[in-house]
């Protein structure tokens, strides 16, 4: 009995499974359901489309080979497309894009894969947590879904990466800042590194390994990425090529190179433009260390170039000795010395502003080892050349003298300007734009005044004279001692400037050649003639220094001119009604613009060395008298008088007096004589 | 009492005017030196009373230099230098007048006369002032009036502060010098002998005794 129930048994699974178990693999295999069947008998039609609203073309075509082979092929057409059945199909819907059919149809697949579940995968989580994550098709396809060993097995490392990556992917970095993770297909084939695979750069990673990585910043995550061009590109090998040197530490590979388009080099500057080609590199952050230690940026900013009045040239137009196929390596020894040097480039087009410049203030300052002082760039800008207007000065000038642009704001020139004034000055109507000159007491700036306010003289005139004949000379020799400022500015305080004059040559002497004859340096200068070192020029050292130039050979005399005492003041020039015009300011001995007193010394080129000196040198004090001489070329009525002088005034006015009286008072006491002598002669009248 | 014509019409005009613009000058020059303390006039005003009153003065002085040089009685101011210690003797007799003789009743030695109309201290003194003190102070007074106009003069004196200590030095001379020199004109045999005589050109002289001497120029 039991052997014959084995027998049934056996011959059951002979002839029953056996033939059933086949059909069950074929199932799995790629044997399509009746219902699968019956959908592609339409839909294996390559041509079948759908026109959505926005005028795409869906395919609807499906490979019935590829479904079958699927590990969705068991759950049928309608286990995703849930909402078709023969019924109603085909029926009318309306699909936007395809971006939007795409986003709807996955998430069908959240039905057997629900959100709950993908998060705890790390890709899948942070995937969902983005806006603009892919759809789960835009990875894992729609009807040709295969086990996930299957899949890998099946594609190689690159194209299995790029399922994801060729979308429009992105990382959050701990700053906030985005990190795009897709890869351009295209490029990366025409790389030079088209035959690595990703893993190869990418060493974390591979088919069966994607670590969840993240960064502080873009920065930190490209010098991390770059470490692993070091495998083939060694630093030793890199430092031998001048400009990797200089960059190696300091600047990520893929900043210059970029990371999945690298091409080789000479192919890069073939199909390049010489600018683009620069900004290969200098489109990045990249910067050089100076000798002090100072970073010096290189970042080139197109956006700025694009609006610069030098966007049609080329960069090595100005970057001389640069081009495509030559990069010198400069060391400077500060950023500031880089920028002194590479302004005189502009001369090679601007050469009427470059020789202008040559006679400025600026360039002086800069030869004498100031390097703050203004060079090209500083008004004009490098990359970013704006056109240059009369107003450029009140921002490029403003960065070094700033403190002048509350008085001339307030100025009557800056309210003309306001109000629309096209002739109202700014600072190069005065200054200059590019022989900028040293201001302080400097004849140049009454020629600016006097440049816009032509009849100024003989506005002057009709007050400024000495009777009884009117003589522009009289006029002029104000305008030539008295700095316009100090009358039109009211509320400046002025000064009195001393000049150094040699006598033989009519010109102020050189500081450099007082320098030899006083056998010093500048630094040495003050203390050569503020003897007793109390910070203070007085009268007695004035002589000293006359005594000496003249033992010397040269006879000098100290020329006098009224100035305002800070240049900060000089600008608010007020309206005229408010002018000072009454002679009496200045002609008076009490005078307050006598008060502040300076020494000056010009340099060949015209900058003054100003010292302090006392009010005394003027004539204020019986010393006095010692600059007599210094000073014979300098005297105002009334304010310089020499105190000894008007002591030996009251000295011959008291004289004067006590003469008579004396006289008289004698005559008084002898008169009983005379009375005697004329009784004896003619007896008593 | 004998009179005697010493005075001319155009001296006495001169000397008036001359009289008159020196003290209009000093005092004014006081002002425009003197602005913080002295306050008769703005400084403006000052130096316009100042300005025309010199031009009047260096006007004025030519009425005396070509009356006296038309006249040729400009010798009159020349002391005698071909007697000197007669010349010196005198002088010192003069001063000896004015210093110990008026007290006990003398007679000024000197008796005026146009031809001698100066005692030998009044020819020395009236000499250096017309011939040199006040040629230099109208000169100065004219360069500083426009330092720029006269600037090469000004440059080849030594500039302009050497003019103004000149100027500035004569004036306290002048200043001093016209006090002493009105007080002098009161010592004529009356107080106002000289002055009225100044005015009307004619020098009373006593004539039994010598007569005082004249102290105008």
């Amino acid at each position: 009995m039991s052997d014959r129930k084995n027998i049934l048994i056996v011959l059951f699974l002979v002839f029953i499974i056996f033939p059933i178990f086949p059909l069950f693999i074929n199932v799995a295999k790629g044997v399509l359901s009746d219902e699968a069947q019956m959908c592609l008998g339409c839909h294996s039609n390559k041509d079948m489309t759908k026109q959505l609203d926005n005028k795409e073309t869906l395919s609807l075509y499906v490979n019935g080979d590829d479904f079958g082979n699927s590990v969705h092929n068991p759950i049928g057409c309608a286990g995703c497309h849930s909402d078709i059945s023969m019924e109603n199909h085909p029926q009318v819907k309306k699909i936007k894009s395809k971006k939007d059919y795409i986003k709807n149809a996955s998430n069908v697949c959240k039905n057997c894969h629900p959100d709950q579940v993908l998060k705890k995968k790390p890709m899948h989580g942070s995937l969902i947590a983005q806006a603009k994550s892919p759809s789960c098709v835009e990875c894992h396809d729609s009807h040709s879904i295969k086990t996930i060993a299957g899949w890998k097995a099946g594609i190689s490392e690159n194209r299995y990466c790029l399922i994801c990556h060729k979308h429009d992917l992105s990382m959050t970095l701990s700053n906030g800042e985005l990190l795009p993770l897709s890869v351009n297909e295209a490029d990366y084939k025409s790389s030079v590194h088209s035959n690595l695979s990703c893993g190869v750069c990418h060493r974390d990673f591979s088919k069966s390994e994607h670590p969840t990585r993240g960064a502080k910043s873009r920065k930190d995550y490209t010098a991390d990425a770059s470490k692993a061009c070091t495998m083939c590109h060694p630093d030793d090998q890199l430092r031998k090529k001048p400009i990797h040197g200089s960059l190696i530490n300091k600047t990520a590979c893929v900043e210059c190179h970029g990371s999945h388009s690298i091409r080789k080099i000479s192919e890069q500057k073939i199909g390049l433009k010489e600018n683009q080609y620069c900004l290969t590199c200098h489109k990045n952050k990249i910067s050089m260390t100076m000798k002090n230690g100072e970073f010096l940026s290189l970042f080139v900013d197109r956006s700025l170039i694009q609006i610069s009045v030098h966007k049609t040239l080329q960069c090595t137009d100005c970057h001389t000795g640069f081009s495509k196929n030559v990069h010198p390596v400069r060391v400077f020894k500060s950023g500031r010395e880089y920028s002194i040097l590479t302004s005189d480039i502009c001369r090679r087009c601007h050469a009427d502003a470059s020789t202008r410049y040559e006679g400025s203030i600026h360039l002086s300052e800069i030869r004498s080892g100031n390097l703050r002082a203004a060079a090209c760039t500083d008004c004009h800008g490098f990359h970013l050349v704006i056109k240059t207007d009369k107003n450029l000065g009140l921002i490029s000038c403003n960065k070094c003298h700033g403190e002048m642009n509350a008085s001339y704001e307030a100025s009557i020139h800056n309210r003309a300007r306001i109000k629309g004034d096209q002739n109202a000055p700014v600072c190069s109507s005065c200054h200059n734009a590019h022989d900028v000159q040293a201001t302080k007491m400097a004849a140049k700036i009454k020629d600016a005044c006097l440049a816009c306010h032509k009849n100024a003289e003989n506005s002057h005139e009709k007050w400024l004279y000495n009777p009884p004949i009117r003589l522009r000379t009289f006029t002029e020799l104000h305008f030539n001692t008295v700095a316009c400022a100090a009358c039109h500015a009211p509320d400046a305080g002025r000064g009195i400037y001393l000049i150094l004059y040699d006598r033989k040559t009519g010109k102020p002497l050189p500081e450099e050649e007082l320098l030899k004859l006083l056998e010093t340096d500048p630094t040495g200068l003050k203390s050569k003639i503020d003897i007793n070192k109390d910070g203070i020029i007085d009268s007695t050292e004035v002589w000293t220094l006359f005594k000496y130039l003249y033992t010397k050979g040269v006879t000098t005399s100290f020329r006098g001119k009224m100035d305002v005492s800070k240049p900060t003041e000089a600008h608010q020039i007020a309206d005229k009604t408010k002018a000072v015009k009454d002679c009496g300011v200045c002609h008076n001995p009490d005078s307050p613009f006598f008060k502040d007193v300076f020494i000056v010394i010009r340099k060949a080129d015209g900058r003054p060395t100003v010292f302090n000196a006392k009010q005394e040198v003027l004539g204020k004090d019986l010393k006095s008298v010692y600059t007599i001489l210094p000073l014979s070329k300098f005297y105002v009525l009334g304010s310089t008088n020499q105190k000894l002088f008007d002591i030996l005034f009251i000295i011959a006015f008291i004289g004067g007096i006590a003469v008579p009286i004396g006289h008289i008072s004698l005559r008084i006491i002898t008169s009983p004589l005379r009375s005697l002598r004329r009784m004896g002669k003619g007896g008593k009248k | 009492m004998k009179k005697i014509y010493l005075h001319p019409l155009a001296i006495r005009i001169w000397h008036w005017l001359n009289a008159v613009a020196f003290i209009i000058l000093i005092v004014t020059g006081a002002q425009i030196r003197f602005g913080n303390v002295i306050h008769l006039f703005s400084f403006e005003t000052a130096v316009e009373i100042h300005s025309w009153t010199g031009f009047i003065l260096i006007a004025n002085y030519f009425i005396w230099f070509f009356y006296y040089l038309l006249t040729g009685n400009i010798k009159i101011y020349i002391p005698p230098l071909h007697h000197p210690i007669e010349f010196v003797k005198k002088s010192i007799r003069q001063a000896k007048f004015y210093g110990f003789g008026i007290m006990v009743g003398d007679h000024n030695p000197h008796h005026p006369t146009p031809d001698h109309k100066f005692n030998p201290m009044q020819q020395v003194s009236y000499l250096m002032i017309m011939t040199a003190l006040i040629p230099l102070q109208l000169i100065t007074g004219l360069l500083l009036w426009d330092p720029k106009l006269f600037s090469r003069v000004v440059n080849l004196v030594g500039g302009i502060q050497v003019i103004d200590v000149i100027h500035v030095l004569l004036w306290i001379f002048f200043s001093a010098f016209i006090i002493v020199h009105f007080y002098l004109a009161t010592l004529g045999h009356t107080t106002f002998a000289h002055i009225i005589a100044m005015f009307t050109g004619y020098e009373e002289e006593e004539e039994e005794e010598e007569g005082h001497g004249a102290h105008s120029h």
